[in-house]
């Protein structure tokens, strides 16, 4: 009797040793993957991305527009989500208006321009959404900006002087530089700025960006006309221009891969187009922008948000591409940054529409997708997407 | 299938460690007769082979929780997930290959089981708008069926060995690989928004999951059950055991994986599952001394 008890212990303790296995949940998993949305219980609340960084301590900064009661004028909105997309803080800037992208990170702080009333405003926090302030720029209507080493890139538009400026600001707030272009005087360019920065019209997809030291171009108005152009800041005539089609085409994003070699999408009269290789070289000749041709996308919403991120997948050079599909879900397209050639494409959402904001790399090899989410088909809320690595590549041929 | 070799050759083993010491013995009641001695001899050690089904019902425990949607302006756990536990039936069937040794028994009991369950939360909107009556209410319920092969390794002890009615309570430990799962969500919700009361439930999203549990689990088991010998070479079974799931059932790499689910805010959290299952069946012996011996009810 005992010795079969006996027995019957041994065969349990060495099944127990044989089956006591099992898939067990690991941090680092955690924080390779996850989707968040990030909810508030109001009606009135609406929240649209701009633009996204990740922090030291593995988390994310989100700075967004929202809604306001009584204007169409956005106000400031900045979250924080920790490495796992939870929700940390947030921070609702209602007297300061209009963010615009890049939010830049300049040693441990990060920097965005905004508006209050109508002066331009350099705003700061850290990566805790701590010690937020801002200052005072002399530039009115942000339309975007860029970092630069020590300070920042800062694309506006005056009305009264009917240019458009792009200045280097110092981290202070103070100009280093700046130099203004017309953007041409009466109904035809004015409307749509006008429109523009009121939040009643459509939204244009202001650029800047430093192309080599001494070297800079944005997407703005030009001439009457919505252009890619290219300037020294010591000239006042461009020193390249890429010409749309007065406010019915142009870039709709544009990522300089070498001196002449750009990653680009660009719409046209509702079309879009990816250029995931395309040559633009700025001379003084004025090119139009429908000249360089470009994959059309049909799927995508007409004049879609384009967002490209350059990263690396299995070692080669990607290109992804992100933008609004007609299914109200983010595409990601996947293109070999060397030849241009389309390698893969990833689907973001279902059920409740989802839109892009922007998309970054991560420090782990992956990338994190911001966008806009619309709860129960209509309160705009925050989501993020964190693809590992892994989940990249597997949609890489 | 190394470990279920290795499972198979230790339960071989030991089986045959237990016939041996039991072969040095010698035991020879007085009172039997020589006819008597061998057929009790030949009956302290019985081969079974059987078959059983019947219901599953199930119970899962959160052991970390996880969300898509992250409040900002609201507790977490006014959205939180409620579990529906032990609700919706199941199945199961079982082959049986067992072997008896002087009212022990050491089976093992190959499973299919398909488990089901089921949680659900809530989400609201309010206008803050004092004396507004505009709300949103959404209700997600989302099911899931999983299915899983299940290798138990079962020790039993019958008590009453010499009767038709034997009762036997039994421990043991499985292995459980998963097969495939489905997941249906269910949306359905009141919208006072829109000028009056709307309720409403939209069609159910089924998506396939295999990938969303984890591809093993283990856990532990106990139950009781009872024998009932027909008289003819056959042995009815009634069985009730409980597993208890000791590691996790969800894959924490596939948690947002589906695009589907990740859209309507569903990630699953860490879980444990825990099954009753409620069987009949037969069993057959295996070894016969002469042709018409009877190897149910000598006793």
């Amino acid at each position: 009797m005992f010795k079969t008890i006996r027995t019957s212990l041994y065969i349990l303790s060495i099944a127990l040793f044989v089956f006591a296995c099992g898939e067990e949940s690991n941090p680092i998993t955690e924080t390779k993957n996850f989707t968040s949305i990030f909810d508030s219980n109001q009606f009135s609340d609406g929240f649209l991305p701009i633009d996204m960084q990740q922090t030291t301590d593995g988390g994310y900064v989100v700075l967004a527009e929202s809604k306001q009661d009584s204007t169409q004028l956005t106000g400031v909105y900045l979250l924080k989500a920790d490495k796992y997309g939870n929700f940390v803080k947030f921070i609702k800037a209602d007297t300061l208006f209009n963010p615009v992208g890049r939010l830049s990170k300049i040693a441990n702080k990060y920097y965005f321009f905004c508006m209050r009333n109508t002066d331009g405003k350099l705003a700061s926090f850290d990566e805790n959404l701590d010690n937020f302030t801002s200052v005072d720029v002399a530039y009115t209507n942000p339309a975007a900006s860029a970092p630069l080493e020590n300070g920042l890139l800062l694309l506006s538009v005056n009305t009264d002087s009917k240019q458009t400026i792009i200045a280097q600001i110092g981290l202070d707030g103070g100009t280093i530089r700046d130099k203004g272009f017309s953007f041409g005087d009466g109904d035809d360019s004015e409307k749509p700025l006008s429109e523009h920065f009121l939040k009643q019209g459509k939204q244009y997809p202001f650029d800047v960006g430093m192309l080599t030291p001494g070297i800079y171009y944005f997407n703005g108005f030009y001439n009457y006309t919505f252009s890619l152009i290219f300037t020294n800041m010591t000239s006042d005539d461009p020193i390249g221009i890429t010409a749309g089609q007065n406010d019915d085409g142009g870039f709709s994003a544009l990522v300089p891969l070498s001196a002449s070699k750009y990653a680009a999408a660009r719409f046209n009269f509702g079309e879009n187009y990816f250029l995931p290789n395309t040559t633009i070289v700025a001379t003084n000749q004025e090119t139009p922008s429908t000249q360089l041709g470009g994959l059309t996308i049909p799927e995508l919403i007409s004049e879609t948000k384009v967002k490209i991120l350059r990263t690396t997948v299995n070692q080669k050079n990607v290109l992804v591409y992100a933008a609004d599909t007609e299914t109200r879900q983010i595409g990601l397209y996947f293109y070999d940054e060397a030849t241009g050639a389309f390698i893969g494409s990833k689907y973001l959402g279902f059920s409740n529409p989802f839109t892009i904001g922007n998309l970054i790399n991560t420090e782990d090899g992956g990338i994190a997708v911001v966008g806009t989410t619309y709860l129960a088909g209509r309160f705009p809320r925050l989501c993020i997407f964190k693809l590992s690595k892994e989940e990249v590549a597997s949609n890489v041929k | 299938m190394k470990n279920l070799y290795l499972l198979l050759l230790c339960f071989l083993l030991a089986a045959n460690g237990a016939l041996a010491q039991s072969s040095k013995k010698k035991k020879s009641p007085a009172a039997y007769n020589k006819q008597n001695k061998e057929n009790e001899k030949f009956l302290e050690k019985q081969w079974w082979l059987g078959i059983r089904g019947g219901v599953t019902l199930t119970k899962v425990d959160p052991t970390t929780t996880f969300s898509i949607l992250a409040p900002t302006n609201y507790e977490a756990s006014e959205s939180g997930k409620k579990y529906d536990n032990f609700s919706l039936v199941g199945s199961h069937v079982t082959m049986e290959a067992t072997f008896y040794f002087k009212q022990f028994t050491f089976s093992l009991q190959p499973t299919f089981q398909h488990s089901r369950f089921a949680y659900s939360n809530t989400y609201s909107w309010t206008d803050g708008a004092e004396g507004s009556n505009n709300n949103v209410e959404l209700n997600y319920k989302q099911e899931q069926k999983v299915d899983h092969l299940i290798i138990p390794l079962v020790v039993k002890y019958e008590f009453m060995a010499t009767t038709r009615l034997r009762p036997y309570l039994q421990v043991g430990i499985f292995q459980a690989f998963r097969i495939g799962a489905t997941k249906e969500v269910t949306v359905s919700g009141i919208d006072q928004a829109s000028g009056g009361q709307n309720q409403f439930e939209d069609e159910p999203i089924t998506v396939g999951a295999k990938d969303l549990f984890a591809k093993k689990y283990w856990g532990v088991l106990g139950g009781a059950g009872v024998y009932y010998n027909l008289g003819n070479n056959v042995r009815l079974n009634f069985d009730v055991q409980y597993k208890l799931g000791m590691s996790n059932i969800v894959s924490a790499e596939n948690r947002y994986s589906n695009d589907r689910l990740s859209g309507v805010g569903d990630a699953m959290d860490d879980l444990e599952m825990s099954n009753i299952n409620i069987s009949l069946g037969c069993l057959f012996p295996l070894r016969f001394l002469e042709s018409g011996f009877k190897s149910l009810n000598r006793k």
